[in-house]
């Protein structure tokens, strides 16, 4: 009997399946890194993970914060700068893919993470462009995962460059790499691609338990769906396993995560309030 | 370039006081990981005004400085919203306000203009796609300089340009420098070794000053020569909170205080005021840390070691002569030489 498993483990586990051995893959961070970390422990040892700050074929111990996080740089194999990682590796041509996070998407896989419009029609700053523009405009191919982000009607700011108006639109403006661009977007609740000739986006598969309305109901257009449903992939106990090791808060909802990491802290310090106690205890009776 | 004889070790507080002006365009060296956090909490009680900063990563650095009132305009290519989703960042709050004007790029155009200016050009291209972006699109205080396009002169084909970026002065935390200013820094390489060079002036803050044989003895290690850096300083736990290979990890303790002060409005005022405003300097700064939450909250978070296999620099021969006293090349000893040397040499004093 296989493990149980929850909503976030499959996906994380899902956009693992999507790094194959031997891949040079880009991986953004936050979701992506742990996803990539399985890929190495499972099906892909052969992997050469990457982060943009320049930390190449590198192998994930725990979860990094950042592109640049201290924590990963116990044993890799390429020590390149930010320019060199986008110039030698990624515009020459050797980066097989890039999973990147998405904050907003639009139908035919453009993204913004630079600025939202807030319901008075004035800019919000999001994060910022960071690394996404060129990486999924020049890497052969992108997985995209939407976890906290929205799908929107029309980008109030397009930060990175998908198919633009779909079509041929990337491909005539003869800038990119034949084939680049988005090829999957993995949500909890389900996995789109992008249609081969208009190059708009639609639904392939549902997560288990996941209607198809419920979908619909996170999208502001009318949703192209496959005409056959696929179903997401079964995660394996080697899979599973790894990934409650590698990332314990990963399995659970940010919700419970949170609560679970506060409650822990609150536990840390009430067992250092009562240490201290015990050394003013010990103090006064020494007539400290 | 400068004699090698005298040491530019300083404190921060004089560094700072010496190189750092209002008005001056600042740059962070560090891209994401690391952080000149001792220098920038100096930067920030010596109330200075009116600056330009360079931050990529938009982390600690930039919420500081910004929420400190040092900065006027800023080029970014990320904020971290440390705030969470809702709460925002000081950049954003700045910026909403009309208190702080930003120009964003994206990490490589960002990192770009740094090559240029480190390379000594005016401009350099880009990668193409970028014109399809807003990020190229849209401008602030940067206008028609933000980006130019011109026609490759080989392939005819329209070419992106980012103009250089040279910046009054750097700030830059690394593992370790000679007193010379010869920095070494290893982990993830960012835009840190084109941000330092693109600069005017560069003080270098580090957790050791080391002799100057370990820096003959690790070159590849150096990404500052210690002929374009003004000041060294040393200060152990330099980035704290913040990471450094090989010294410790993010602390996330202090991290979460952070962000959960800096979620409100106000919030960020009381932590710069506990942490950077009633302190003089960093010894105090981690003193008053293990006072508040105990030296091992802190010792949780340093690094285990992890050495880098020894590099062999070694060479053959460490001179033309042998161990017997004969060139190895003409097979004589020195005496024989100089006699040759009466006998065989075009002389002009004899």
């Amino acid at each position: 009997m296989a493990k149980p498993y929850t909503k976030q483990e499959l996906m994380i586990i899902t956009v693992a399946r999507q790094i194959n051995d031997g891949d040079n893959c880009l991986l953004g961070i936050g979701l992506p890194t742990i996803a990539g970390a399985i890929a190495k422990h499972t099906k892909a040892p052969g992997a050469r993970l990457m982060m943009e700050s320049g930390i190449v074929d590198f192998d994930p111990l725990v979860p990094p914060m950042h592109v640049a996080d201290a924590c990963c740089t116990e044993g890799y194999a390429y020590a390149i700068d930010l320019f060199g990682m986008f110039t030698s590796i990624t515009h020459c041509g050797f980066l097989d893919k890039a999973v990147l996070g998405v904050a907003q998407i639009d139908r035919f896989g453009n993204l913004n993470s630079s600025y939202k419009q807030t319901v008075d029609g004035e800019p919000e700053r999001l994060t910022g462009a960071g690394g996404a523009p060129e990486f999924i405009s020049y890497a052969k191919e992108t997985i995209l995962t939407l976890k906290g982000g929205e799908f929107v009607e029309k980008l109030p700011y397009l930060s990175s460059p998908g198919y633009f108006g779909g079509n041929e639109e990337r491909e005539k403006t003869g800038r990119y790499p034949k084939g680049s661009g988005p090829s999957i977007l993995i949500s909890p609740d389900a996995m789109f691609k992008f249609d081969k000739d208009t190059k708009e986006l639609y639904l392939f598969a549902l997560a288990p338990g996941v209607s198809l309305d419920r979908v619909k109901s996170r999208i502001p257009w009318d949703l192209k769906v496959a005409e056959k449903l696929e179903s997401f992939p079964v995660p394996t106990d080697e899979e599973l396993t790894f990934l409650r090791r590698f990332s314990p808060r990963s399995c659970f909802s940010s919700v419970v995560a949170g609560e679970l990491s506060v409650n822990a802290a609150i536990k840390r310090i009430a067992d250092r309030e009562a240490f201290l106690g015990k050394c003013r205890e010990a103090n006064s009776a020494l007539g400290g | 370039m400068g004699r090698r004889d005298s040491s530019k070790v300083m404190t921060t507080t004089e560094a700072v006081q010496q190189f750092v002006h209002d008005g001056d365009t600042l740059i962070i060296g560090n891209y994401t990981e690391s952080s000149p956090l001792a220098l920038i909490f100096e930067v920030m009680r010596q109330k200075k005004k009116r600056m330009t900063l360079y931050s990529q990563s938009g982390n600690m650095d930039a919420e500081l400085l910004v929420g400190g009132n040092c900065i006027d305009r800023m080029f970014s290519a990320f904020i971290h919203k440390w705030g969470g989703r809702s709460g925002g960042s000081m950049v954003a709050r700045y910026q909403q306000s009309g208190k702080l004007e930003v120009e964003d790029y994206t990490n490589f155009t960002y990192s770009a203009m740094l090559a240029a200016g480190a390379s000594g050009f005016s401009c350099l291209p880009v990668l193409p796609a970028i014109m399809d972006t807003d990020v190229f699109k849209k401008r602030s205080f940067m206008g028609d300089k933000k980006f130019g396009v011109i026609t490759c002169p080989f392939t005819g084909k329209e070419t992106p340009m980012v103009p250089a970026a040279n910046p009054d002065i750097c700030l830059v935390h690394v593992q370790r420098a000679d007193k010379f200013g010869n920095a070494q820094h290893w982990g993830g390489l960012g835009s840190t070794v084109h941000a330092c060079l693109a600069s005017k002036k560069i003080i270098v803050s580090c957790e050791e000053i080391v002799d100057h044989e370990v820096i003959r003895s690790s070159p590849h290690h150096t990404i500052i020569p210690d002929f374009r850096v003004n000041a060294v300083v040393e200060e152990p736990w330099g980035a704290h909170p913040m990471d450094l290979p090989g010294y410790y990890s993010s602390d996330l303790n202090m991290l979460g205080t952070f962000s959960y002060y800096n979620a409100m409005d106000t919030g960020l005022a009381n932590w710069t005021k506990e942490w950077v405003y009633d302190l003089p300097d960093r010894t105090s700064y981690l003193q008053h840390y293990i006072e508040t939450y105990g030296n091992q909250m802190l010792e949780r978070y340093r690094a285990k070691p992890y050495y880098s296999a020894p590099t062999n620099y070694g060479i053959a021969n460490r001179s033309l002569w042998d161990g017997e006293g004969k060139s190895t090349g003409l097979n004589i000893d020195f005496e024989t030489l100089e006699k040759l040397i009466i006998e065989r040499g075009d002389l002009v004093n004899g």
